[in-house]
């Protein structure tokens, strides 16, 4: 009898159990008198890196600028991963309305897909581009490997942790960062300079992530002697003295440039002025400062003494420099690095 | 008969074998969660994104349990009192999801349901796409989980005398009279450990969720698509607090799951 008592109470246990989850898990929905009412959202997608200085920092800037122009409240759905897997995500359909891409290529490929118009980013001011940051290279600290540019990436013994240019923005900047910074140091035979370059860096390569982010948590882990990398991505914590290794700037390296792209057929009618503001908003002063605090170089060039931690690079170069993403993916990433390096390393 | 004696010996290995593969690496989840001091694991549990996450995956999971007690219960009935041509292909492609790897679920998933998929074309005129939302992670969280309802229902219905059935049918009971009051009562059991199966594996699926939620936060991030995130954001604190206390309700569940058949048993 005892035992079917304690059975019985340990199924009204369980019961009970049960009935607090579920009063847990509806609670937020639970129609609660007094309650604010229910604000407006705003989908945000975003690559890797951007996710602190959006959720924490630019975003609510909005919410509360908005909040003082109009009384309504805004609130962020927001996701952030490798550039391309966001530009996957996006062609088969996510609700994002806006979305800040790694590279250009990326809107690119949105347009292809019939997401967004063809260049419709460029419409947008500075062409779409909302910030920057330079390729640079973390090594462990102290340097015990001694590496000081791109060439000694190559050097035998050395373990490069890279981004995975498949799903990662960051890795296409950091393969035109690689061929770059050779072929502008040979600038008669910029292609055979180019190659090698990343036929080096290549045959080291130990570890790929599916994004820069997920790269760099594989170094902090403990994998390989240098990481490839966005400044913005390291500053921080460099400053902070948190991060386990040490920035290097090479002699030259690409700053990349980052897209924003409007995807219109997301946006109802009443949410125009909204994401209007908002998009205006992200090339506001206020806006660029909060990102030159956060480690991102504003296109303002004014703005970016803002950040005295901000590294010097002898010789930056962009996209533009080799005739832009399109050309770069098609002569550089597809026609040297896939089709050329990643076979050398294969064998 | 159970031996006793230089049982040490052979238990002891067999400690030793699962203390790294098993034991040890749920007791690091713990460790890390509280390295910071329950102040900073509390903090980090309570984030806005932490705590949607959590009651997210505990809902879908409440909703799974729910859709498919009824609907593993309603094919177990079926497969086990109807014989009829094409019944083993049935069942087995029944039991398929068990089978399929989960992103292979999730992929074929957006496949159909995803804007260049069959239904998906259809429903897009309407202004309906079930994929990256609420209703996706539901869809894939329904699939996975199917055949656990079903396994623990069918071998009870198969056990069951058809002379209790058939005694309600002579006293005058209807169909469902028969099934609410005879069948019903017969398949406790079953209900109960195949409900908490469910729940238990919709609470903690991560790899066709992956492929269909979206991974919004605040909208479809599930809590471990959340821990996942976090970590590969290098947040191992935030990531470790969510992951203890999923470990935890499972245990929670499991608990409960043994107490019963153990309890079924004696």
């Amino acid at each position: 009898m005892a035992s079917d008592r304690s059975s019985r109470l340990q199924g009204r246990l369980a019961l009970l159990g049960g009935g607090a989850l579920l009063l847990y898990a509806l609670w937020p929905w639970l129609p609660v008198p007094g309650r604010a009412e229910q604000p407006r959202t705003v989908v945000f997608y975003g690559f890797s890196i951007l996710g602190e200085a959006m959720n924490d920092d630019v975003l609510p800037a909005f919410a509360r600028s908005w909040r003082r122009a109009t009384g309504e409240r805004v609130e962020f759905a927001t996701a952030f991963a490798g550039s391309g897997t966001v530009t996957n995500q996006l062609i088969l359909g996510v609700p994002a309305q806006c979305a800040l891409l790694s590279l250009e290529l990326d809107a690119q490929r949105l347009a292809d897909a019939g997401v967004v118009p063809a260049g419709s980013w460029r419409r947008l001011p500075h062409g779409g581009v909302v910030n920057r940051t330079p390729f640079v290279l973390v090594v462990r600290p102290g340097n015990p490997k001694g590496i000081h540019d791109f060439p000694d990436l190559a050097r035998p013994g050395v373990r490069v942790v890279h981004p995975d240019p498949l799903t990662s923005g960051g890795a296409n900047w950091a393969i035109l960062a690689e061929y770059g910074a050779a072929a502008r140091r040979l600038p008669d035979q910029p292609r055979q300079a180019g190659f090698q370059a990343l036929l080096g860096v290549w045959r080291n390569v130990t570890a790929q992530a599916a994004s820069a982010r997920a790269a760099r948590t594989q170094f902090e882990n403990g994998f390989g002697d240098v990481l490839v990398t966005y400044e913005q991505d390291v500053l921080e914590d460099a400053q902070a003295g948190t991060l386990p290794g040490e920035i290097v700037y090479p002699a030259s390296t690409v700053l990349s440039e980052h897209t924003l792209v409007v995807l219109d057929k997301n946006i109802a009618p009443s949410e125009r002025p909204l994401i209007d503001a908002l998009v205006r908003f992200l090339w506001s002063e206020e806006a660029q400062r909060l990102f030159v605090r956060r480690g991102f170089r504003s296109v303002d060039e004014r703005l970016n003494a803002g950040n005295p931690a901000f590294g010097t690079i002898r010789d930056p170069f962009l996209v533009a420099d080799f005739g832009g993403w399109k050309r770069v993916k098609r002569e550089i990433v597809d026609g040297i690095w896939k089709e050329r390096v990643m076979r050398e390393v294969g064998k | 008969m159970r031996q006793r004696t230089g049982a040490s010996i052979p238990v002891g290995i067999l400690v030793l074998v699962l203390l790294p593969l098993i034991l040890m690496p749920i007791a690091a989840v713990f460790v890390f969660a509280f390295r910071g001091g329950p102040a900073a694991f509390l903090k980090s549990l309570g984030s806005e994104d932490a705590q949607f996450a959590l009651r997210f995956s505990l809902l879908i999971a409440f909703f799974t349990a729910a859709i498919n007690a009824v609907l593993g219960t309603w094919a177990a009935y079926v497969l086990a009192k109807h014989r009829f041509p094409g019944e083993r292909p049935l069942a087995i492609a029944i039991n398929l999801p068990v089978a399929i790897p989960t992103v292979v679920v999730g992929t074929s998933l957006l496949l159909l349901w995803g804007p260049i998929g069959l239904f998906g074309k259809a429903l897009a005129p309407l202004g309906l796409q079930p994929m990256f939302t609420p209703v996706g992670v539901l869809l894939a969280h329904l699939f996975v989980t199917f055949p656990y309802m079903l396994g623990a229902v069918k071998p009870l219905l198969d056990e069951l005398e058809v002379t209790y059935e058939e005694a309600a049918y002579t006293l005058g009971a209807g169909k469902w009279q028969t099934f609410r009051w005879v069948i019903l009562p017969a398949l406790r059991g079953g209900l109960f450990s195949g409900t908490l199966l469910t729940f238990a594996h919709s609470l903690g699926e991560f790899g066709a969720t992956v492929m269909v939620s979206g991974n919004l936060r605040l909208r479809t991030q599930t809590a471990p698509l959340y821990i996942f995130a976090q970590f590969e954001a290098g947040n191992v604190a935030q990531a470790n607090a969510v992951a203890a206390v999923l470990a935890a309700l499972s245990f929670a569940i499991f608990f409960f799951l043994l107490r019963y058949s153990g309890r079924k048993r004696a």
